[in-house]
């Protein structure tokens, strides 16, 4: 007997600098090897299919108050899911946070600094944007570095 | 192999493995690989650190207080003189270090505060013009090219994406030639952007603030980056790579040894590969 095992896992922002995470695992048992293609495209479909109608979901989130949660299948009262979540690059937005993070920052100053500064939310701005948040929450927090010393990598704690 | 030079004047830093300078490029490489690859060799590669020019100095200060001007704007903060002053007469006295000025000193502080003074009365820049970006650090990532990822800090970007570079300079430049002698870091500086936002700039511009005795602020104008422009760049960084792995660190002489910090190192330099 030959065992199939698959895992479909999706992770999602959400307002609030929150995210939230879905995975299911299936196993299923082969007779024979030569079915596993046919069993694993299968397993695909049904596992991205489950995890991406429960997903909708986004159940409580920071500063709301709590929502029942997993009783409102499509009865239009879910709100909208921010799937693209940060336009900015992976390391901006990890750097984003760990200043955040790191110094305390009130998240809601810090979205408010973006709409003023761009007349968007943090999440919606472009590198070139996010670059600029960054300078400005470094100098906020006395870490603002010279110009020939921009791209240097931060020191252990720094950031 | 490369021999390493001895010198006196200078200070021997670890020498940057070529791997590492082979993963990202600036504009300012580009130009210093340009102009001279014996240079970039003692520049980058051997680290070799000069103590600061007065040019250099004078230049930082006034892009120090240009900075903060945009800063004020982005802010929208309003614009007081004293403070921008006040900013100068910091920075001159901070990023001073231990410059050789020949008795100078004096003449060039009050020549730096004249020409910003100049600036701030000709600029274009409206005080209300909301900047698009100031002094910000982007980055592109051109290995879908197999090219190294680009970096660099752009000045400012005006509202609408004109980027804009502000330089000091002793002469008043010629536009032409402006464009000419910066257009590396114009195209640099336009990849950056186009990499940063998705969208193409509308124009680029060279605000030269000129030290002449009646101080004088040149603005260039530059179309955006066409694609020809960007290929050349593009070929430029190729043959910054192949240099690298090659070892290729020959000398350049030529008028820009004139004012070469390395012109003594570059005196003794034996050809570098020893059979």
């Amino acid at each position: 007997m030959i065992t199939l095992e698959a895992n479909y896992s999706k992770k999602i922002g959400l307002p609030g600098y929150s995210s939230h995470q879905f995975s299911v695992t299936l196993k299923s048992e082969l007779a024979d090897i030569t079915q596993a293609e046919k069993e694993s495209a299968r397993l695909y479909a049904v596992l991205q299919g489950s995890v991406d109608h429960n997903i909708r979901q986004i159940g409580f989130l920071p500063g709301e108050p709590a929502k029942p949660n997993g009783n409102d299948h499509g009865n239009g009262h879910t709100p909208p899911v921010e799937t693209d979540a940060w336009k900015c690059s992976d390391k901006q937005r990890d750097l984003i946070l760990k200043i955040t993070d790191e110094h305390k920052l009130d998240k809601a100053r810090v979205e408010q600094l973006a709409l003023d500064r761009f007349g968007k939310g943090v999440k919606s701005l472009n590198k070139l944007e996010a670059s600029g948040l960054i300078e400005e929450l470094l100098e906020q927090t006395g870490q603002s570095k010279p110009r020939n010393q921009r791209f240097s990598p931060p020191k252990a704690g720094a950031r | 192999m490369i021999a390493i030079i001895e010198n006196g004047a200078g200070s021997v830093a670890e020498p940057a493995p070529i791997e590492k300078l082979k993963r990202t490029v600036s504009a300012s490489r580009l130009n210093c690989w340009l102009q001279c690859r014996l240079k970039f060799y003692f520049r980058y590669v051997l680290k070799l650190t000069k103590p600061k020019t007065a040019a250099l100095h004078f230049g930082s200060v006034v892009h120090l207080v240009l900075q903060q001007w945009n800063m004020t704007r982005w802010r929208r903060q309003p614009f007081e003189i004293a403070k921008l002053k006040q900013v100068f007469d910091t920075g001159w006295l901070d990023q001073g270090g231990t410059i050789d000025w020949d008795g100078e000193e004096p003449e060039q502080k009050i020549s730096a505060w004249n020409v910003l003074e100049k600036y701030f009365t000709d600029t274009p820049i409206k005080a209300d013009e909301m900047p698009e970006a100031v002094e910000v650090p982007v980055e592109a990532d051109l290995s879908q090219h197999g090219l190294p990822v680009l970096i660099g800090v752009l000045d400012l970007v005006r509202a609408g994406g004109r980027i804009v570079d502000f330089k000091t300079a002793a002469k008043t430049p010629e536009p032409e030639m402006a464009l000419h002698q910066n257009g590396v870091q114009l195209d640099c500086y336009s990849v950056l952007y186009r990499e940063a936002t998705g969208k193409r700039e509308t124009g680029r511009e060279l605000h030269h603030l000129v030290k002449t005795k009646v101080p004088k602020l040149v603005i260039t104008p530059a179309e955006p980056m066409l694609e020809y422009q960007r290929n050349r760049l593009f070929r430029l960084m190729e043959d910054y790579v192949d240099g690298l792995d090659r070892g290729n660190f020959i000398p350049a002489p030529g008028f820009g040894c004139m004012g070469c910090e390395f012109i003594s190192e570059c005196r003794k330099y034996d050809g570098g590969r020893h059979e």
